[in-house]
């Protein structure tokens, strides 16, 4: 622990001094009087400073929770030595908010005194932090001797984006070989019916229809439709966030990657993940709960750093981004090098659809007519770059803060079903 | 002196608004300068109401330095009770000091009778302190 003289000792001293010397220069003993409390407290106060000891033990209730939820942290306290007064303040990181409990606070602890402090929190935002950090100041009875010290308790606690209610996901055009739940458009074990053909020797015999046969004169078989599973890749741009408040586009795109790699993974689809950013962080296809929890791990870890190199796909390694894969991207549009990989994974024949999240909600355009001005002329230019990405094949949605995702979905689905008929026609 | 003691009481109201420990100190150091030059403008012999006012200052100044802390971090309601139990002694204690140093100077401070009474009372109180910081003491070394 530091030690260090408070203010009060300080003034405690001048005060006394000050007394005492101007007894002397008036030669009035009476003047010494008003020195007397103060040097008799500081003479007993300083006499009977004692360092404290206190142990400190920190622990959290839980170590994963979901946005919204409240984990309690308990502050146990075990004082080796009486303390007139200890400060205790635990650092609270940004994203978390105090819901019960008294932080800082001040109290006094008796010889072998053991006290439990209960701090409730609120999870506000997803994200990975170290919680528990305490600093205790202690004091002494006289209050003119203080002792500082910081312990390093801090527990992670990792706060996972709570997934969204998604009705309906985009389906990937294209299905790979594994078994899953999408109906593929190759023929095999399935519940869908696809054609009939004659039979073959070795066909199962619960697979004859027995109604075409009996219209044919022949033996006729029902043919199915594979069940089969797909790859997803989310794409997340983090070259750029719009933020206002405690909110922005980042925030919208990481929530919104946790729901649909959640969701494609409950389908048995293969999810991976490239997070395009300042830094490039890639999680190779994946199924099952494991992959779920690699996908939100990285998710937490993604922040936006500033970069001025110029990155394209074929930075990624081989086997990031799977032949037929569904490429889901998740961007504000704001960064060109995001917008230039995008169309580059397009022209590579990748089904790619982009979510815009809209960084409109979270910018006003510059007080003045040149500054409204430039707002349009930039709106305009958004523009222009989804009818870049419509005439290379590719959808683009515009989500807005406060609309669900799954509307948002709906209409994907709704659009490529329409420019799927489209093109049959 | 009346500005000086004006002053000083605004420059403590500050020094706790702000809140600032030098502005305290300058604004003790002023008050108990005011009332000096009150003590020396009357001629000698404590003046009358010294014992008041050496134990009024001192307990201004464990308010102020008190209610800083305050500022910083809120004591607990446990705490607040044993702490202004605790100032309440001291302030007991401040006046029995005061007197009893007046005794032993041997100054009038025009109390008459009741203030003897405080002195003597002063003198016994002193001597307990003194039994019970040496108890106190004791009991420390022993652990």
């Amino acid at each position: 622990m530091t030690r260090y003289a408070t203010p009060k000792l300080g003034a405690y001293v001048v005060l006394t001094a000050l007394g005492l010397l101007a007894s002397l220069i008036f030669a009035r003993p009476e003047l010494a009087l008003i020195a007397v409390p103060f040097a008799v407290l500081l003479a007993v106060g300083l006499a009977y400073a004692r360092q404290p000891d206190v142990r400190v033990h920190v622990e959290l209730d839980r170590e994963r929770v979901l946005e919204d939820d409240e984990i309690t942290l308990e502050v146990e306290l075990d004082a080796r030595d009486s303390v007139a007064r200890l400060e205790l303040l635990v650092e609270i990181p940004r994203g978390l908010e105090l819901v019960s409990g008294r932080n800082p606070v001040a109290l006094r602890l008796e010889v072998g005194e053991e006290r439990v402090l209960e701090l409730r929190f609120r999870c506000a935002r997803w994200g990975a932090y170290r919680l528990g950090d305490v600093h205790l100041r202690a004091r002494d009875a006289a209050g003119l001797l203080a002792w500082e010290q910081t312990l390093d308790r801090a527990e992670t606690l990792r706060v996972y984006p709570r997934p969204e209610q998604l009705r309906e996901l985009v389906a990937p055009r294209e299905t790979q070989l594994f078994t899953g739940n999408r109906v593929s458009r190759q023929k095999g074990e399935g519940l869908e019916f696809a054609d009939l053909r004659p039979f073959a020797p070795g066909d199962r015999i619960r697979r004859i229809n027995w109604r075409a046969s009996a219209r044919r004169g022949d033996l006729w078989v029902n043919e199915f439709h594979a069940e089969r599973n797909a790859d997803v890749i989310i794409f997340l741009d983090s070259f750029a966030d719009a933020r206002r408040g405690g909110t922005g586009t980042l925030d919208q795109a990481i929530r919104a990657a946790a729901s649909l790699s959640e969701r494609y993974l409950v389908g048995k689809d293969r999810v991976g993940l490239v997070n395009f950013g300042g830094v490039l962080n890639w999680l190779r296809p994946g199924t099952e709960l494991q992959q779920r929890y690699r996908i939100v791990e990285a998710l937490l870890n993604t922040e936006i750093t500033l970069s001025y190199a110029w990155k394209e796909i074929d930075v990624l390694p081989r086997g990031t981004l799977p032949a037929k894969a569904l490429v889901l991207a998740l961007t504000p549009l704001l960064d060109d090098r995001a917008v230039s990989a995008l169309l580059d994974l397009r022209a590579r024949g990748f089904d790619l659809v982009v979510i815009e999240v809209s960084p409109l909600p979270f910018a006003e355009p510059a007080p003045g007519r040149s500054g409204e001005l430039a707002f349009r002329l930039w709106k305009l230019l958004r523009e222009g770059r989804r009818a870049e990405y419509e005439r290379a094949g590719a959808p683009v949605v515009e989500w807005q803060e406060g609309t669900p995702l799954t509307a948002i979905l709906e209409g994907v689905s709704a659009s490529r079903r329409h420019a799927h008929a489209h093109a049959r026609a | 002196m009346l500005a000086l003691g004006a002053g000083s009481v605004a420059l403590l109201a500050l020094g706790l608004a702000m809140p600032s420990p030098p502005a305290l100190v300058g604004s003790f150091v002023g008050i108990a300068a005011s009332w000096s030059l009150s003590a020396w403008t009357r001629g000698s012999g404590a003046p009358g109401g010294t014992i008041l006012a050496a134990a009024g200052i001192f307990v201004a100044a464990e308010l102020a330095y008190w209610s800083l802390e305050q500022a910083s971090v809120p004591d607990e309601p446990e705490l607040l009770a044993r702490r202004a139990a605790g100032l309440a002694l001291r302030a007991v204690g401040a006046v029995a000091l005061v007197s009893f140093a007046l005794a032993a100077l041997g100054l009038n401070a025009g109390g008459g009778l009741l203030l003897e009474a405080v002195g003597a009372a002063a003198a016994v109180a002193l001597l307990a302190l003194v039994l019970l910081l040496a108890r106190a003491g004791h009991e420390t070394a022993e652990r």
